[in-house]
């Protein structure tokens, strides 16, 4: 099937044409016009001479092709794609790629019910197939850092990172609307607790494909809650990185909205098609006990 | 003349719905969830491009009561109810039985506004 040519995130359509807005030439003369330049094209094209065709590649000659920085390597896939609707149930898809030198796992959920969860994770729990650290946690008084809603319950206000992430469900369907976006105010907050829906902040990474610079330097495992073309994804890198060198590997990758999620070694894992969890970050429980510590959880759509 | 409806079939199953029924249809990974008039939803094991095509090539003209959003979302222009640019918010909405909120850039919902203040000076 002929799919539709790619629109970006900022960008809107009429389908079917005819959208009586302006930009498509309209009325007889104009038809007379597309018709004169086939015609003439036409003909240029049979009296052109034939061009030559490149000839093929010497495999004596040396590589010059040198990768310039921003380049996608192709993604090595770690399991089959394996489709919802052949396994039934929700699991993460995960790709290994590499950008500007960055390797990162990509882990695209499917089928999924997306939540939020404060305090220690059971590891235990078979229903839980994906899971990642979400909001950071004060180490002074251990409070969690920036706005958090927990089943529509606000449990913290702050606003000091501007990235934010939003679990709505639809109050009818139950359909969830998970968003990921960059506003210092954000509706999604209070539309979270009027709907038992879930909220939290983050250091944003990528706001509406551009990069946001954050202050913090220094380098370490980074790992990413993404918005590319509508598909929900998390990234994380498999190197210590800056901020900026992720973010912008974010945007190579064609991510339109990034925010952070606690990366260096924190504790998660992805569960695959064929029901294999893989861990990562490291498995040992944290010595300091946070009560408020909160993660990013998947269970397979009710 | 005969109604149109649009048929998205697939090697098992097959949905027929009249164009005015959808309220709008999101992506989902690699599917996509169809949002009924009737406040029922329903999964396709298609992608938002693919069912672009299916409405382009099934309703010809008539496809045009249907608006590609991004990348994400494709709605019918009959129930925009309420655009939000700053919030980057859309309610779709009959005024009546559903409401339903999504999210959408603001540069496109910009432009979705001045497409549908258009309308109104045409």
């Amino acid at each position: 099937m002929i799919e539709e040519k790619d629109i970006r995130e900022d960008e809107i359509r009429v389908i079917g044409g005819d959208d009586d807005s302006g930009k498509k030439p309209k009325g007889w003369k104009w038809l007379l016009l597309l018709l004169a330049g086939l015609v003439v094209g036409l003909v240029v094209w049979q009296l052109w001479p034939e061009t030559p065709q490149p000839l093929p590649p010497d495999p004596t000659e040396p590589g010059v092709f040198d990768p310039l920085p921003g380049t996608v390597a192709p993604s090595t896939v770690k399991q089959p794609l394996a489709k919802a609707e052949e396994t039934g149930h929700g699991f993460v898809e995960m790709a290994d790629t590499t950008i500007n030198d960055i390797p990162m796992t990509l882990y695209i959920p499917h089928q999924m019910c997306y939540s939020l969860s404060v305090g220690a994770i059971d590891r235990n729990d078979p229903s839980i197939l994906f899971a990642a650290q979400a909001a950071d946690v004060r180490a002074d008084n251990g409070g969690i850092v920036g706005a958090f809603v927990l089943e529509g319950e606000p449990l913290a206000w702050g606003g000091s990172k501007t990235g934010f992430c939003a679990i709505i469900p639809d109050t009818v369907t139950g359909i969830q609307t998970v968003t990921v976006g960059v506003a210092e105010n954000s509706p999604y907050f209070e539309e979270a607790t009027e709907k038992r829906g879930y909220f939290f902040r983050q250091f944003a990474l990528v706001d509406n494909g551009q990069l946001v610079d954050n202050e913090i330097k220094g380098k370490s495992i980074r790992r990413a809650i993404c918005d590319r073309g509508g598909e929900i994804l998390i990234v994380g890198t498999l190197t210590t990185e800056s901020f900026h060198d992720f973010s912008q590997a974010l945007i190579d990758l064609g991510v339109d909205n990034a925010i952070y999620l606690v990366g260096s070694n924190s504790y998660g894992w992805a569960t695959d098609a064929e029901g294999q969890r893989h861990p990562f970050g490291n498995p040992e429980p944290p010595k300091k006990k946070w009560k408020n510590i909160s993660y990013l959880v998947m269970k397979d759509k009710p | 003349m005969l109604k149109k409806y649009l048929i998205i079939s697939t090697a098992t199953d097959l949905v027929r719905i009249a164009p005015e029924k959808i309220v709008f249809i999101s992506s989902d990974g690699n599917y996509c969830n169809l949002m009924q008039a009737d406040n029922e939803s329903r999964l396709l094991t298609f992608q938002l491009g693919q069912i672009e095509s299916m409405i382009r090539d099934q309703l010809g003209t008539e496809g045009n009561l249907f608006i590609r959003i991004g990348r994400g979302l494709i709605i019918n222009r009959n129930y925009i109810y309420y655009i939000n640019v700053q919030s980057q918010k859309l309610i779709l909405s009959d005024n009546n039985r559903f409401s339903h909120t999504v999210s959408a850039s603001r540069e496109a919902l910009k432009q979705l506004k001045d497409l549908v203040e258009k309308e109104v000076k045409e």
